[in-house]
């Protein structure tokens, strides 16, 4: 079933083949061979440039982007219609190009794989320095923005369309009219911004409008640290967190792994400081101390559940222990009053502080304060980790430029006394996002001219003034700055879709900037940074960054005095006994709510919760009992291991299947809000965690319920700008409405199964295999069967194996030590294989897609739980149960070892799936990529029916390659699809193909380079999965393992390997590697077995620890007589 | 056209009346009369209670269809399947179709091979039962398929792609196993017909009658040649039909038992499912005869005995189904898989352990009162126990599916199903198709085998008293 492959591109080979073009474009023997192919080429080379030299060159560059991860884009004016085809473009060959994706104060390093002229892919840059090629879920999400239908698409002016000479014409005015009075009355309001571009012509308009008041609201600010570090040592600097050279850390409610900014950096740090590689690695041990349950929490091998107003009198009270020394020591007496209250176990926070002051690890230890919490909470971070010598090792600083923007609140002020006469909003949703106390729409109302740039119409969308659609990152030039400091570009893949205006270019306009073109702003900041060299621009444009531009590491000296005042100003937490405090965290998947309209994102599970689609008031378990909100589920069939988990399912009681959860009203300071409650393990009692970014009441089709109304409830209308992250006297009434949540997994705990292993470290040490021996017995343990002559140590197999005879023999491994549970990889998948979205109602009905899930399991006290993630997707089984089944041979062995799935064949029996033990086959239930989500219900050939203007029959009658969903959403939806992945239409099973499309890209350029040698063999590394290279922690490792040297073979031979429920001789490709914790015995919640272990041990009665039947051939003869008594 | 008992040309003593079998036929009744009762339901205006059943059946049927159509128009996700239940009524129902399907084959075939002659009586109804019970269950699989369309993949038809089915998929295995189980139902039955089409042709009084039946009597003359090679051909398909009375049901098992889900992967599977496929069967066959006899005033004909002996059956199997359901209990424990174990365990005390009762209750515990004759004899007690057999048997293929799914291996996957109104409406919708198709049988077509019956009433039998070729004496 081989597909003739496309026309091949020209080799990838091309750096060295056009290298020696230009090297060899002068030697004689050059020379002389061209004269004799083609002696008008010959004629040509000596002559002045021409047409067909222009061709060579542009198609050389074309092959130096073709070579991946590369690309020079041309200026913007040259960005050609694709119609005209570009000189030695390959149809079908994507392009790659650097850029970065802007975060609030940095940006990610992209490389972005363009398909056509149209950008599909987003992938991190593996060359920049700070970046191992890995991004976070929103990184790999912001592609959808791009093609989001409901996107500001026109230039308004008081809500009518203008041209963009209009804009021009009316920017221009504005411009003049400041410029005459200096600025006066004119007011702007920004995000935060990582981009030196930004910075300069901020600072030339300043210096042109001097009068101009400038502000910034950022709803989730991640300031806060260099505030503190700047205060702290005196300075203005930014701290850098060095997670990976730390032994120890303690998080203060910083949530370094899932909610704080450069989370994928902090991912691949701490993932570093913790790989096992043997029984000997090290690892780093982490100490979270927190309120919710975050992914630091998950992760973390102590964990204190804390209110978040306590943080800072734990954080006093672990001070108190560890300043005893050096310049810190005088902070001790500051502390009084905060370690004041007893809010914790003080064994707890005294063996937490041992382990800080352990000589073992000096210095190599790390306090992070997160930005939730207030500043006195980050000093004392910083006061340790001066203490303890952190300070230079696993924290450094960077010079920060002092900005001296003013805060919303002022804005507004300002806005109601009318002095601000001209109101520019670049980016950002204030009308949403403000906080509650600002009356904002009232304000801004005031403004007698108001410009907006934004990216979409929202709720911040003003009628009258201007509006200006803001471009995406993909359609933008600028530039940024990454977490390290160095220079990213910012180049567009695509012109702008739509009308739109960077940001770079509406505040040249408005500044009457000789330059307003973003290219050229761009390049002047680039010039003024690196030389105006061409060759400099090209290579930056190229590689993504500016090599050797990163922030050198500055020496700080620790301000003990400013510290001091600052402590003893700060207010110890009224004593929290029975208050209820709400906290406002960054969601996992909306962000601050400007990913609202993304529908992967929405269909992205929390990684604890699991709910999509909502967000919800997230309690205790103790405090919902208190509170008469629900109680957790119970699991039934558990009778010989109640006692470890008090026979609960971690997960909210569900009637069917289906949470109906009560919806409670939760009201702060006299505002309120209501929302469904969501009962989570392991959260501070008496707190609310509400996730920001829901609620949007203007979004689009999206954000935007099924039934009507926003998805999930807005939480910023409990946020002030006093509290803006969490607040204390609230109370929680039930309303006697119910409303219905949509979560991926209903079943929270594993039942004792070994499908995580786990063990901890002191245990892994002793016995490096114990994931194996928690193996149950497979049929190659039974003497009657005959054995594989092949396969020696398996069963003879029922049926004729498809010989797995190919060169490569594909296989993963997971990682589970190193897997955080950050979801970026689910994201990655959605985005590279097409995957659609099913909206909220059919995830209810457990229909949702994704290839990939991250099971999340509980274990242990319902009260502070331990946490498990485990990836799952196709396991790709030697010996697959779903292709014996099919009764159409439509899922199929190849000889590489992929189980294979042939959309075309597939009639939709769905047994496939039923015989799948690991579940990871998704069902197109309807035609989820045709049908809008709310027509999916509605039957083609009801005449009523009318999609798109027409009876969706005779639409389907007409042409059956068109959807019914509408027309711009449709266009737009052609152009984010991966053209190498089959979309799937309903009635069709679906599922991982260990990106396919990537193997055979490989494979063919690695044929097209062997040539007629038989260099065939794809290098190791060369092919990454979509989630692989996503991934942060570097915990999936896929390739070919009949290459023993490639780093999946070596994953392979580790001890911890092992296979999920290999008992059933699914010989699956995909292995995991056992999870190793690290926990302090001396610590009071020090549990000696992993509680999942533990579980384990309850439910079959036999220890993985203790010898009891051998697996590998080396153990069998002894230990095999002792059979498996537990099982 | 009565016969009054004539004195006897051959004296015979008769047996004593404690060894006499209760006749076949009741109240020794003659021959003409049983044709003239049998025939008579066919004939003549139709009863105003036959319209009463028939219009809502069909209403139902028409019901059906319509969600069938919305089914296939727009998406298999109008049922209430999902992750990780991918299949629930769709194939419950299929399997239970099928199981009721299965009384029709095992009274014509196997009970004629055994010689029980009391088949004669019940033989044709549940053979027709069989016929429209299988094409309600053929049509699930067809259309719980996600692509409808293409279903015709299944079957081995040489193309251009090379490609084949999957021989190695129960599935395929059950689109030989059903088709040919209804190929050889209809021809047993429509062979079994033959010559009472023939009586309804020579009894008919419109010429269109005459020449419907006559078309399908096949010129059918009660020739003594036509009697011999009739006998014969009846009897080697009923030798070929006996097999697939295994077959089928056996093989429908195998889509379960060769998966290898915890409380599906199960060597039992196979005699147990035949088992409860006779017993849903003899309960869906007293379900359509206990009224039909009174309401045909066929008492005499369809007598006590028969639904006596045909409890027996039903208790019977039963009881095998019980042992079944205790022996998987067994093996769960004494296998030693953990997950095996649990998936018992969730079925008798989940989520779902309604299902899972009402099952043991309906299949289990009520027919126990067969063992009393009282309850075999009283027909109202057996047309309710036969309508709990019918539930009983629906929960075991819905317990044996949609609970096995709902729980097995990866906890982070367990689900649970509710039905939508399609899934309960499209199966209404086969029961009207069901009814409608056996209103229409028993209308239009002699319901009991006429010349079966007329051989075993007692006059019929040469060494009875009553019985005996005589001189001018007919059948």
């Amino acid at each position: 079933m081989k597909t003739v492959p496309p026309t091949c591109p020209e080799p990838q080979t091309g750096p060295q083949y056009w290298r020696s073009l230009d090297q060899l474009a002068d030697t004689p023997e050059f020379r002389e061979w061209l004269e004799k192919e083609f002696p008008h080429g010959a004629a040509e080379l000596a002559d002045a440039p021409n047409r067909r030299q222009f061709v060579k060159i542009m198609s050389a560059s074309f092959l130096l982007a073709g070579l991946g991860l590369t690309g020079c884009r041309r200026p913007e004016e040259k960005i050609m219609p694709f119609g005209r085809a570009v000189p030695g473009y390959v149809h079908g060959v994507p392009q790659y190009y650097a850029t970065a994706m802007p975060a609030r104060r940095s940006a990610i390093p992209l490389v972005v794989r363009s398909h056509d002229g149209r950008p599909t892919k987003i992938e991190g840059n593996p060359q920049h320095p700070a970046s191992n090629g890995s991004t976070d879920q929103f990184a790999q999400a912001s592609i959808l923005n791009l093609y989001d239908p409901d996107r500001a698409t026109q230039f308004k002016k008081d809500g009518k369309r203008a041209s963009r000479e209009d804009v021009a014409t009316g920017l221009g005015e504005l411009a003049a009219a400041a410029r005459a009075n200096g600025g006066t009355g004119l007011a702007f309001l920004l995000e935060r911004g990582g981009s030196p571009s930004r910075d300069r012509v901020i600072a030339e308009v300043k210096k042109a409008l001097p009068n101009a008041r400038w502000f910034v609201h950022e709803p989730v600010d991640f300031d806060i640290h260099r505030e503190a570090a700047t205060l702290a040592f005196g300075k203005p600097v930014a701290p850098v967190f060095h997670y990976d050279k730390a032994k120890v850390i303690v998080s203060l409610d910083c949530d370094f792994i899932g909610g704080e900014e450069e989370t994928y950096i902090n991912v691949r740090r701490y993932a570093q400081g913790r790989r096992v590689t043997g029984p000997n690695s090290s690892m780093s041990r982490l100490y979270a101390v927190e309120a919710l349950f975050t992914l630091t929490g998950a992760n973390a091998d102590h964990r204190l559940r804390v209110a978040p107003s306590a943080v800072l009198n734990v954080a006093a009270q672990l001070a108190a222990k560890v300043l005893g020394r050096g310049q810190t020591a005088s902070l001790v007496s500051s502390l009084g009053s905060l370690t004041g209250a007893k809010v914790a176990d003080e064994k707890w926070i005294s063996e937490c502080a041992n382990d800080l002051l352990d000589e073992h690890h000096h210095g190599n230890v790390l306090v992070v304060a997160g930005h939730r919490q207030p500043l006195a909470v980050h000093l004392l971070a910083h006061a340790m980790n001066v203490a303890l010598g952190a300070v230079g090792k696993t924290v450094t600083f960077q010079t920060l430029e002092a900005d001296g923007f003013g805060k919303i609140q002022d804005l507004a002020a300002q806005l109601d006394s009318g002095s601000v006469e001209t109101l520019v909003l670049v980016g950002g949703n204030p009308a949403y996002t403000a906080p509650a106390d600002v009356n904002w729409a009232q304000a801004a109302a005031k403004a007698k001219n108001t410009v907006r740039l934004g990216y979409y119409e929202d709720e911040s969308f003003n009628a009258k003034g201007w509006h200006l659609p803001q471009a995406h990152f993909l359609e933008s030039w600028g530039d940024a700055r990454t977490a390290d400091g160095t220079l990213v570009p910012v180049q567009p893949l695509i012109a702008p879709l739509f009308d739109a205006m960077t940001e770079l270019e509406l505040l040249a306009r408005i500044g009457g900037l000789a330059k307003t073109n973003p290219h050229d702003i761009v390049r002047e900041t680039f010039n003024g940074l690196a030389g105006s060299e061409e060759n400099a621009w090209r290579k930056f444009l190229h590689d993504g960054f500016l090599a050797g531009s990163a922030a050198p590491a500055v020496n700080a000296t620790f301000d003990t005095a400013a510290v001091a005042r600052v402590l003893g100003a700060a207010q110890a937490a009224p004593s929290a006994a029975g208050s209820l405090e709400v906290v406002f965290h960054r969601s996992y998947a909306m962000d601050d709510g400007r990913f609202n309209n993304n529908g992967w994102l929405q269909e992205t599970p929390d990684p604890i919760t699991k709910l999509v689609w909502d967000n919800a008031v997230l309690v205790s378990p103790a405090t919902a009992e208190k509170l008469g909100l629900g109680k957790l589920g119970s699991s039934k069939t558990r009778d010989t291991y109640k006692d470890a988990t008090g026979g609960s399912n971690m997960t909210p009681e569900a009637k069917k299947g289906q949470f109906h959860n009560q919806v409670v009203k939760v009201t702060v300071g006299g505002r309120s809000v209501t929302g469904p409650v969501w009962i989570v393990p392991g959260m501070a009692d008496n707190v609310a965690g509400l996730a920001l970014g829901y609620g949007r009441e203007k979004t689009g089709r999206v954000g935007t319920a099924q039934k009507g109304g926003p998805v999930g409830f807005n939480a910023y209308k409990l946020r002030t700008s006093q509290h803006p992250h969490f607040a204390g006297g609230a109370t929680i009434s039930a309303t006697g409405q119910t409303h219905q949540l949509a979560s991926t997994q209903e079943h929270g705990v594993m039942e004792g199964r070994p499908i995580v292993r786990e063990a901890n470290l002191e245990q892994y040490r002793k016995h490096p295999d114990f994931a194996k021996n928690m193996d149950l017995d497979s049929p190659g343990h039974t003497a009657h069967i005959d054995m594989d002559p092949a396969k020696p140590g398996l069963p003879k197999r029922i049926y004729k194996a498809p010989p797995l005879t190919g060169l490569h023999q594909w296989g993963m491994t997971i990682d589970l030590t190193a897997c955080v549970g950050c979801t970026a990889c689910q994201v990655a998948c959605q985005s590279e294989n097409n995957i659609p979205i099913v909206g909220h109602e059919q995830v209810t009905k457990g229909r949702e897609m994704s290839w990939m899930r991250l099971d999340r399991y509980f274990a242990g006290d319902v009260n502070n739980p331990q946490v498990a993630f485990q990836p799952m997707l196709c396991q790709h089984c030697e010996n697959a149960p779903c292709e014996s089944v099919c009764p159409v041979n439509a899922t199929v062995h190849d000889e590489e070892g992929l189980n294979l799935m042939a959309y075309n064949r597939c009639v939709g029996t769905r047994y496939c799936s039923n015989n799948c033990p690991y579940k990871v086959r998704r069902f197109n239930y309807f035609d989820y990529n045709r049908r809008p989500l709310s027509d999916l219900y509605k039957s083609a050939i009801d005449p009523r029916n009318e999609t798109n203007g027409q009876w969706e029959f005779w639409r389907w009658f007409k042409d059956p390659s068109t959807g019914s969903k509408p027309k711009d959403e449709w266009d737009l939806m052609h152009l984010a699809k991966n053209p190498n992945v089959s979309v799937r239409m309903r009635g069709v099973m679906e599922k991982c193909t260990f990106c396919l499309q990537r193997i055979e890209e490989a494979k063919i350029a690695q044929k097209v380079k062997a040539g007629p040698s038989d260099d065939v063999r794809v290098p190791d590394g060369a092919i990454k999965t979509a989630c692989q290279q996503a991934c942060p922690a570097e915990a999936i490792v896929f390739g070919d393992i009949s290459d023993p040297d490639s780093r999946v073979s070596q994953m392979k031979k580790l001890e911890r390997n092992y296979t999920v429920l290999g008992y059933l001789d699914t010989r699956t490709r995909n292995t995991y590697l056992a999870r190793i914790r690290n926990p302090n015995p001396k610590m009071p919640d020090y549990l000696e077995t992993t509680a999942v272990q533990d579980e384990y041990y309850r439910k079959s009665g036999s220890s993985p620890f203790e010898p009891h039947g051998g697996h590998g051939p080396a153990k069998a003869s002894a230990a095999a007589d002792h059979g498996k008594g537990g099982h | 056209m009565s016969h009054a008992p004539t004195s006897t040309a051959v004296n015979i003593q008769a047996p004593p009346a404690e060894l006499e079998r209760e006749p076949l036929v009741a109240n020794q009744r003659s021959l003409g009369w049983v044709t003239d009762r049998i025939a008579g339901v066919c004939e003549g205006k139709a009863p105003l209670w036959w319209w009463c059943a028939l219009i809502p059946s069909f209403l139902l049927f028409l019901v059906g269809v319509t969600c069938v159509a919305y089914l296939i128009s727009t998406g298999v996700g109008v049922w209430g399947l999902n992750h990780p239940i991918a299949w629930a009524w769709d194939i419950t129902n299929f399997v239970w179709w099928i199981g009721i399907g299965h009384a029709g084959t095992l009274i014509s075939a196997i009970l004629f091979l055994l010689r029980q002659k009391w088949r004669t009586a019940v033989n044709r109804a549940a053979e027709a039962m069989t016929i429209f019970a299988v094409m309600c269950a053929g049509l699930y699989p067809l259309i719980h398929v996600g692509r409808t369309w293409l279903g015709w993949w299944l079957l081995p038809i040489p193309n251009a792609n090379g490609i084949w089915p999957q021989f190695r998929s129960p599935l395929e295995w059950d689109v030989f196993a059903v088709s040919t189980y209804f190929t050889v139902s209809l021809l047993f039955w429509y062979m079994g017909l033959v010559p009472d089409l023939a009586v309804m042709r020579d009894r008919a009084k419109t010429w269109t009658r005459k020449f419907l039946y006559g078309v399908f009597a096949l010129g059918w003359n009660f020739s003594n040649r036509h009697w011999s090679n009739y006998e014969k051909a009846y009897l080697l398909l009923a030798g070929l039909s006996t097999p697939l009375v295994l077959s089928v049901h056996s093989i429908v098992s195998f889509d379960f038992a060769v998966s290898q889900l915890p409380g599906w992967h199960t060597t039992i599977f196979p005699p147990y499912f035949v088992a409860g496929a006779v017993f849903s069967g003899f309960g869906m066959v007293l379900t359509l005869l206990v009224p039909l006899r009174t309401i045909c005033k066929l008492e005499d004909i369809i007598t006590v005995r028969h639904v006596d002996l045909m409890c027996k059956v039903t208790l019977t199997t039963g009881t095998i189904v019980g042992y079944a359901y205790g022996m998987e209990f067994f093996i769960a424990y004494y296998g030693g898989n953990p997950y095996e174990l649990e998936a018992f365990k969730y079925r008798a005390t989940g989520t779902y352990w309604w299902a899972y009762w009402a099952m043991i209750s309906c299949n289990v515990i009520f027919p126990q009162l067969f063992w009393f004759k009282w309850f075999r004899t009283n027909m109202f007690a057996v047309f309710v126990l036969s309508i709990i057999v019918n539930i009983g048997m629906w929960f075991e293929r819905f317990v044996i599916i949609a609970t096995t799914l709902a729980r097995e291996f990866m906890p982070s996957n367990w689900g649970y199903f509710i039905p939508t109104w399609v899934d309960i409406w499209t199966y209404l919708g086969t029961m009207g198709m069901f009814m409608t198709l056996f209103l229409l049988f028993m209308r239009y077509l002699p319901m009991i085998a006429i010349c079966e019956v007329k051989g075993v009433t007692p006059q019929a039998d040469p060494h009875h008293p009553l019985g005996g070729a005589k001189p001018g004496g007919h059948h």
